[in-house]
């Protein structure tokens, strides 16, 4: 009589060499296909490091100055530059791009002479009402509006060049004339932007290490492995898993 | 048949000769307007896709569930790919990377790395124990009339989840082509998909999976190659020549950005440049709001989901020999990897193109179609992008209506309601139930609860938890009983439960015990990381307490599976 444990296996515990075989190739095949995946992972959160961007260590070496009454038009610059690195960042959460905006405002009209305060403030005005009819525009319209705007931002970045020192075609020019707007703090000290500082470092650290400092073939290593790597293995994988199945079904003369 | 497929095909590009000599406008309005050349393309393609159908319909039931295994081992990677590669993969990947950086790469490697365990675990046993569904070999394996309907209930709630994300994207592409609001565009989509599966069937299906593979990389790779060019990266193989590409956006380009003395611009003239943003590719960023943890669970969820999907291992049922059904993973990878090297380029160029404010806020589930259209891409090319994205969507949409109305006709309805069915009744019922569930994906689809990647990974925890451990241990330990099977299940269907119910409560603004807890560490995207393992853990538990797996199924396991 046939007992019920004669065909007791598991991938554990295989019945024949041939089962033996096979696990042994599943489990290399395993362990190769997790250490790859996750053990990299690991290794990357292992070795990381919060790391400043150049524009967070400028921001908070000047931030103390701008806040405590002592600030000089150099300064404003060099914060000003590095909140339009963050504003430049399309990731940023909507809320803080509004406290950021505001940021923006206040210190670009701390650099402005008084005396061009209004016409600075028309354009930006123009430039607001603009960006909210283009929503519900199609077509040509569309079209023609987004030209009047870029014209119009050209005007307004001009108008500042000699005091931001950002010409027309800079890359912090369409960031600023995006930014400005009409209603802004008095000044950075203002409670509305206490979480200013928060904000930039949230937005300018960023965890590094020499996986993902080192380049290879124009990429980030720690990316070049993910995103190209790591799919080449899984072929490579299928491929070999397959070849050696064959192989031992062939020389064992077992027909499936 | 030949004659007609030429028929087929000079239709084909007379329709495409209508679009080019009609050269639509510049695209350089990115949403709102109906764009001629690209409506011309897709409908164009969609008239194949059905014609294709018509010509390769099913006969029979047999035919309608698996294609009268009668398909090439290439021919079958190629289906396996098409029927994978959906609009999580042509859209929502790129959108994933784009908006959460280097955590989109998770979506890629989870669903590549899936396959391996697929093949290893999974292709030849259940080629070898011969059954045409999940729920046939759920219920077979664990004799249990039971669990082969719970699973056939589950097969019907996996393809519906995965199903809802498909016709969101079939929405977003038929709103960006035809200029409609997102709600008609669903709902013609919808409509054009559900005829399209309801007269082909899986044989038809089959057939128009391997043309649509070919439709899905040649329109998706083509934008790469000319932006790879165009601005200046490495254009012979931009899936390498794009690293480049990454690098510029750590470090920021400044602008003018000139290159051989001409500058850099996209379509509405904004410089080719970008403020330093290593947000992007370095890992877990803290301003994407994503961690490590989340990383690591998605991408494993992802993994252990893909070799739990039933219209995933429905596929090696189409092959005619246990070898094919290994090599057919093998081809399936190779052609879903050459889409998945490719998407992350559609996000970098992306990322860079956008960057000037005056873009605006951009969605990210369409910024692969922005990206061409952003980067100058000829409209026409733009147009064919974005038909190829549908196509992906239809491929995938027609197999999953399919393995749906095949648990629902063959495993609920044949197997438990009414044995005595004719096959005529059969193939009657399954296409009620492909209409059925074409109509209620698309009411769930209106709603717009989430990203498409992010909609398509809820169908793959659920897989994950509850078929997953299911096929697993009963391919792989002859231990594995009915009680043991019953367990597991209901332990992962808690766990999909649970997430769920949070997910949709949080959703409507209302708020459980402990819900920032299990939205964090049980969240609707991921929640397999938890649920798979528990799922193992206790099947295996209460199989070792009860009563042992009966003599006949340990013999075939041993003589038939593993022999």
């Amino acid at each position: 009589m046939e007992s019920s444990d004669q065909y007791n296996f598991s991938i554990f515990s295989p019945r024949n060499k041939h089962g033996r075989k096979n696990r042994n190739v599943i489990f290399s095949m395993l362990a190769i296909w997790a250490v790859a995946v996750f053990g990299f992972q690991f290794l990357l959160r292992a070795i990381e490091k919060p790391t400043p961007e150049k524009a967070l260590t400028v921001f908070e070496s000047e931030w103390p100055a701008v806040t405590g009454g002592n600030e000089e038009m150099a300064d404003y610059q060099a914060i000003l530059t590095s909140l339009l690195m963050v504003k430049g960042k399309n990731t940023v959460a909507t809320g803080d791009q509004q406290l950021l905006s505001e940021a923006i405002s206040t210190v670009t009209f701390r650099m402005v002479p008084k005396s061009l305060n209004t016409q600075v403030m028309e354009k930006v005005a123009a430039l607001e009402l603009m960006h909210a009819d283009i929503a519900a525009l199609k077509g040509q319209e569309y079209m023609d509006l987004k030209f009047r705007i870029q014209d119009a931002s050209s005007g307004l970045i001009g108008m500042l060049e000699p005091y931001t020192g950002y010409g027309t075609t800079s890359l912090e020019a369409p960031i600023l004339a995006a930014s400005l707007r009409k209603d802004y703090p008095a000044s950075l000290t203002e409670a509305s932007l206490s979480r200013l500082p928060d904000i930039m470092k949230l937005y300018l650290t960023h965890n590094q290490s020499v996986l993902t400092d080192t380049k290879f073939l124009g990429f980030p290593f720690h990316y070049f492995y993910t995103a190209v790597f790591l799919l080449v293995l899984f072929v490579v994988l299928c491929i070999v898993y397959n070849r050696l199945i064959e192989w031992r079904l062939n020389r064992e003369g077992i027909v499936e | 048949m030949q004659r007609e497929m030429k028929k087929l095909y000079f239709t084909f590009i007379l329709l495409l000769s209508g679009a080019i000599s009609l050269n639509a406008q510049n695209l350089t309005q990115l949403e709102g307007s109906f764009k001629t050349g690209p409506a011309i393309i897709l409908i164009a393609i969609l008239v194949t896709f059905v014609l294709v159908g018509i010509f390769f319909r099913a006969k029979d039931p047999t035919d309608y569930y698996a294609a009268g295994r009668s398909i090439s081992k290439v021919g079958s990677g190629m289906a396996i790919a098409s029927n994978w590669m959906s609009a999580a993969s042509v859209l929502g990947m790129a959108g994933m990377m784009y908006g959460f950086g280097y955590n989109g790469l998770a979506y890629v490697v989870g669903w590549t790395g899936g396959y391996v365990l697929l093949l290893i675990l999974m292709a030849a046993q259940i080629r070898k124990y011969g059954k045409y569904t999940a729920p046939d070999f759920i219920g077979d394996r664990f004799y249990s009339r039971d669990l082969r309907i719970v699973s056939a209930i589950f097969t019907i709630l996996i393809s519906f989840a995965y199903c809802v994300g498909q016709f969101g994207g079939i929405g977003l592409m038929f709103k960006w082509i035809l200029g409609l609001n997102y709600s008609w565009a669903v709902i013609i989509g919808s409509s054009v998909v559900l005829l399209y599966t309801l007269i082909s069937g899986m044989i038809g299906a089959t057939k128009n999976m391997q043309i649509q593979y070919v439709i899905i990389v040649t329109s998706f790779m083509l934008p790469v190659f000319i932006l790879a060019f165009k601005f200046d990266y490495f254009w012979l193989l931009p899936q390498i020549g794009y690293g480049a590409a990454v690098t510029d956006i750590v470090q920021g380009m400044p602008a003018p950005n000139i290159s051989d003395g001409m500058v850099l611009l996209n379509a509405y003239s904004h410089n080719f440049s970008i403020v330093p943003s290593p947000e992007y590719a370095m890992p877990w960023d803290p301003s994407t709001g994503t961690t490590f943890f989340q990383w690591m669970a998605i991408c494993f969820s992802l993994m252990v989901g893909t070799a739990g999907l039933p219209h995933v291992i429905q596929r090696f049922y189409v092959v005619p020999k246990i070898t094919d059904a290994r090599w057919s993973v093998v081809w399936g990878l190779f052609f879903i990897s050459l889409v998945y090297w490719t998407a992350p380029a559609y996000a970098t160029f992306g990322k860079i193109l956008s960057s000037n404010p005056e873009v605006g806020v951009l969605a990210k589930d369409a910024i692969v179609v922005y990206t061409a259209q952003l980067g100058g891409v000829n409209s026409l090319i733009v147009g064919l992008l974005a038909a190829g994205a549908v196509s992906a969507a239809f491929s995938t949409v027609s197999g999953l209506l399919v393995a749906g109305a095949s648990a629902f006709s063959h495993d609920l309805y044949v197997k438990v309601i009414n044995p005595a069915s004719t096959p005529k009744q059969q193939l009657k019922i399954a296409r009620w139930g492909t209409v059925l569930m074409a109509v209620l994906v698309t009411v769930v689809a209106l709603m717009k609860l989430g990203l498409i990647a992010q909609l398509v990974s809820v169908a793959f925890s659920m897989a994950a938890c509850t078929i997953f451990p299911l096929f697993l241990l009963g391919i792989w330990w002859s231990g594995a009983n009915r009680a043991g099977a019953k367990a597991g299940l209901f332990a992962g269907s808690l766990v999909t439960f649970i997430a769920l119910t949070y997910f949709i409560v949080g959703l409507s603004g209302g708020s459980l015990p402990g819900q920032a807890f299990i939205s964090y560490w049980l969240n609707v995207w991921y929640f397999a990381w938890f649920g798979a393992p528990l799922a193992i853990v206790v099947n295996i538990i209460v199989s070792l307490l009860t009563k042992p797996t009966p003599l006949e199924i340990k013999k075939f396991l041993a003589e038939q599976v593993h022999n």
